[in-house]
């Protein structure tokens, strides 16, 4: 029998198993090496003309309308501006618009600076700035918009300038217009730009929204001074222990938002600089202003002796290892408007007897908090409860995972409780919007318990009305520091701190200069060598 | 064949199906809003409304599975709403890290625990297979999160020689991989080593020696060809959970993964982005274990797929 042509042919037999197999290994080798030859360096370490941020949250884009935390900021306006900004000592700054001043009640006068522009070389224009407010109303859980008692509309009165209108005077509109940041109008949408065309001192030039990765380059049409730095890397790193390794590494050069025990490890250390500012966000332990007439804690004056029973100092120095300042005032000292209003005292044996006088002293504590709400989150829940039993209240803890159902028991929805663990940012840098958040409330509004934990008092209410649309400076500020010693009268926090705001870099890092407001410009940062 | 394979396949959409059904159901059971956990502290009950309104989740839980489904059908599964972005890109971003790390990871735990097996088996029940045995033991009972970060300790700090997270570097690679591995090592090596026993001891290897088969080729190709299959079988599993994300050395190692995303999609109780995670990583676990079943019939000339044994 003699083979035919086509059988005998090697070439068209199947393949062998041994064939397959090979095949097989050689297909695994290349998807197993096929990624690393995109990588290039042995360490990790950045280049001398390159910057490496390590965020403790991933910047999933560079817009702002629905996705704006501390560090975020920093990133966020080093490729897109807004007219002004918030800077050093809480100062309004012009950054796009070179002048922008209340020329009537309702009226503010803008300019845009000559010759800004985009990265691409186009103008900014008031088209874009109108777009741009139109855009960020159409956001639904926008952050911003909750900043804002109206958002203005603008009426163009040239071709670079403008009058931002209101129905009710805003007298602190320069400040909440730091948020809005500038996009071309054909560009913006009302969602998270993807993109991130602007006329910030860099542009993107690679994103991983989805890893929280972004490489940026210095803007070579940048309208302002030439930033010192040539690229921006922006990482994502969550966990917080490897964060510090990473700067001790020196793979990373600066890393912000730091806990009190991560900055103790890495003060002293050799090439690292630890730097603080006061904070913005006050955290609390606040009472439940939901309690109906006749419960104890519905009586400010036990609510106030309770406060005797807290060392604040202890939890300070033990607890939060000196990264918190004792709040001294209703919201944090470091805001534009805030005044000192008392003080927390620990005098254990006062708050006994305040109690007893009151018919108080069988009252019982439910705290709750989400996890992660502020730093020692639980240390400190845990230290407040044996201080209270050192006066005979017990307390019982309740923690709440994060994305759990916090809310529904802030709101009063989920069960009883009588004091929270709440931080309360404030993101505008100004007194008047965190008073007006926290302690606003309306009967109205606690009809849908909107209120901040059910505090409602009327006359309080009034009187941040009345603070929130005067428009002359020295009377808004005299009715601010008369409101908040009423506010601190009531007695709404068993205790309250704001935390400090830590970052750590490098030494190569200079001109850093960390804002109270947890960000810097990164157009200043300068690297050494 | 194609019988079988239209089989498998058809039975790998049922499995995926079944999945997703399981996960929207339980996530909607869970505590927590996605709503809250999207909108700002300051947001009210009516922009919460609003926001519950435009993620369609006030509508009835049929009418949500009903729109998931349709959306299924079409390729969207939504937009992520803590990424404000499709799902599924969010997802597809981060998976090549996943892939990355479980492809090389596998790769060194076949390097080493293969060999370490044969090795094992050959001195059998003697005090140095013993002192393997403890070793590898030892390195599955540390904790990942410990091993990752006494590698960094080590190799990024104290010797400061290595990447300490992300994969900036093809070096960054090296530590989570070794961490990943070390807690297969002990696994895949006992399993080769007891395959190994078993075979070196069979009827056609005392043959095969007896016709003078050098004991290099005993080992290698005769034992080591017959335990192909059960060492295949397993390391297809490990690679399928290595696709669903380590967690844990995600985490310490600042891998940009899916593990992390999906412990942040849960934190976020953001429902597309679970959905399309599970979605594409229960896709190629099944995918995996499918080409695992496929490569039987080339490891062992006597498997026929599809027919009884």
């Amino acid at each position: 029998m003699t083979p035919s042509p086509q059988s005998a042919s090697p070439e068209h037999e199947p393949p062998s198993r041994r064939t397959l197999l090979r095949w097989g290994a050689l297909g695994g080798a290349g998807l197993a090496l096929g990624p690393l030859s995109a990588c290039a360096g042995p360490t990790g370490a950045p280049g001398p003309g390159t910057l490496t941020l390590g965020l403790n949250r991933s910047l999933v884009s560079l817009d702002n309308k629905l996705n704006q935390f501390d560090a975020a900021i920093t990133v966020q306006r080093a490729v897109r501006q807004a007219l002004t900004r918030i800077g050093p000592r809480m100062k309004v700054q012009h950054v796009l618009a070179d002048r922008f001043e209340m020329t009537e009640p309702t009226a503010w006068t803008v300019r845009l600076r000559e010759g800004v522009r985009y990265s691409d070389g186009s103008p900014v224009t008031v088209e874009d700035v109108a777009t741009a407010l139109r855009m960020y109303a159409k956001v639904n859980g926008s952050f911003i918009l909750g900043l804002f008692p109206e958002l203005p509309t603008v009426e163009p009165t040239g071709e670079r300038t403008f009058r931002l209108r209101t129905e009710r005077p805003v007298p602190v509109l320069d400040r909440l217009m730091a948020n809005i940041h500038i996009t071309p109008a054909a560009a913006n949408r009302p969602e998270e730009l993807q993109s991130g065309l602007g006329s910030g001192p860099y542009r993107v030039v690679k994103a991983n929204g989805g890893a929280g990765e972004y490489t940026l380059a210095r803007n070579t049409r940048y309208w302002g001074p030439r930033p010192h730095v040539d690229t921006v890397r922006v990482r994502f790193v969550p966990e917080e222990a490897s964060r510090v390794i990473a700067l001790r590494s020196g793979e990373l050069d600066v890393v912000d938002t730091l806990t009190p025990d991560s900055a103790e490890q890495l003060t002293g250390l050799p090439g690292v600089t630890v730097q603080e500012t006061s904070g913005v966000r006050i955290c609390q332990l606040f009472f439940n202003f939901r309690k109906p007439k006749g419960h104890p804690l519905a009586d400010p004056r036990v609510r106030r002796a309770l406060t005797y029973a807290i060392d604040g100092e202890s939890l300070i120095r033990d607890v939060l290892t000196d990264s918190a300042d004792p709040a001294e005032g209703v919201v944090p000292l470091a805001l534009e408007g805030a005044v000192r209003t008392g003080s927390y005292t620990y005098d254990p044996a006062k708050a006994k007897s305040l109690l007893k006088s009151l018919g108080a002293d069988d009252v019982r504590i439910k705290i709750i908090w989400e996890s992660g709400e502020f730093a020692a989150d639980t240390s400190v829940m845990e230290a407040v409860v044996d201080m209270l039993q050192e006066i005979g209240v017990r307390a019982r803890l309740q923690q709440f995972q994060p994305g759990g159902d916090i809310l529904k028991w802030r709101q009063g929805r989920g069960g009883d409780w009588d004091v929270i663990g709440n931080g309360f940012p404030g993101t505008t840098g100004q007194a008047l919007t965190s008073l007006q958040g926290m302690y606003g409330g309306t009967a109205e509004k606690e009809r849908t318990r909107d209120t901040y934990m059910g505090f409602v008092v009327p006359h309080i209410e009034q009187q941040l009305s009345d603070a929130a649309v005067e428009v002359d400076a020295t009377e808004r500020n005299k009715k601010l520091v008369a409101v908040q010693h009423t506010i601190w009268d009531t007695w709404p926090c068993l205790w309250a701190f704001a935390p400090k705001t830590l970052l750590a870099r490098r030494d190569r890092v200079r001109d850093l200069d960390l804002l109270t407001l947890n960000s810097y410009d990164l157009s200043a940062v300068r690297l050494e060598g | 064949m194609p019988t079988y394979l239209a089989r498998r396949l058809g039975q790998s959409l049922l499995t995926v199906f079944l999945t997703l059904t399981t996960v929207f159901l339980l996530v909607r059971l869970a505590p927590g809003d996605p709503a809250a956990a999207y909108a700002p502290p300051s947001a009210s009950s009516a922009d919460l409304a609003r926001i519950r309104a435009e993620f369609g989740l006030d509508d009835p839980l049929f009418t949500q599975y009903g729109i998931f489904l349709r959306d299924l059908f079409t390729g969207n599964l939504g937009t992520s709403y803590s990424f404000h972005a499709p799902a599924f890109d969010v997802v597809m971003d981060r998976m090549p890290y996943t892939v990355t790390l479980a492809v090389a990871a596998l790769a060194v735990t076949t390097l080493v625990a293969v060999p370490l097996g044969v090795w094992m088996a050959r001195r059998a029940d003697t005090k140095r297979e013993l002192g393997a045995n403890v070793m590898t033991i030892a390195g599955q009972s540390m904790p990942d999160f410990w091993t990752g970060v006494m590698l960094l300790t080590v190799f990024a700090v104290l010797f400061p020689v290595l990447p300490a997270s992300g994969f900036t570097t093809w070096s960054g690679l090296v530590l989570p991989t070794l961490t990943v591995a070390v807690l297969q090592l002990a696994l895949v090596s006992r399993l080769v080593r007891r395959e190994m026993v078993s075979a070196l001891t069979s009827p056609y290897v005392t043959v095969a020696r007896s016709r003078g088969v050098s004991e290099h080729a005993l080992t290698w190709r005769y034992a080591l060809g017959n335990s192909a299959v059960p060492l295949v079988t397993a390391l297809g599993t490990r690679f399928a959970a290595l696709l669903n994300g380590v967690v844990v050395v995600e985490v310490v190692f600042g891998w940009p993964g899916v593990g992390s995303l999906v412990v942040r999609a849960l934190e976020t109780r953001d429902y597309p982005l679970i959905q399309a995670t599970v979605l594409v990583t229960a896709t190629l676990a099944i995918l995996v274990q499918l080409l695992v079943d496929l490569a039987y019939p080339l490891l062992d000339p006597r498997v026929r797929l599809g027919k009884a044994a």
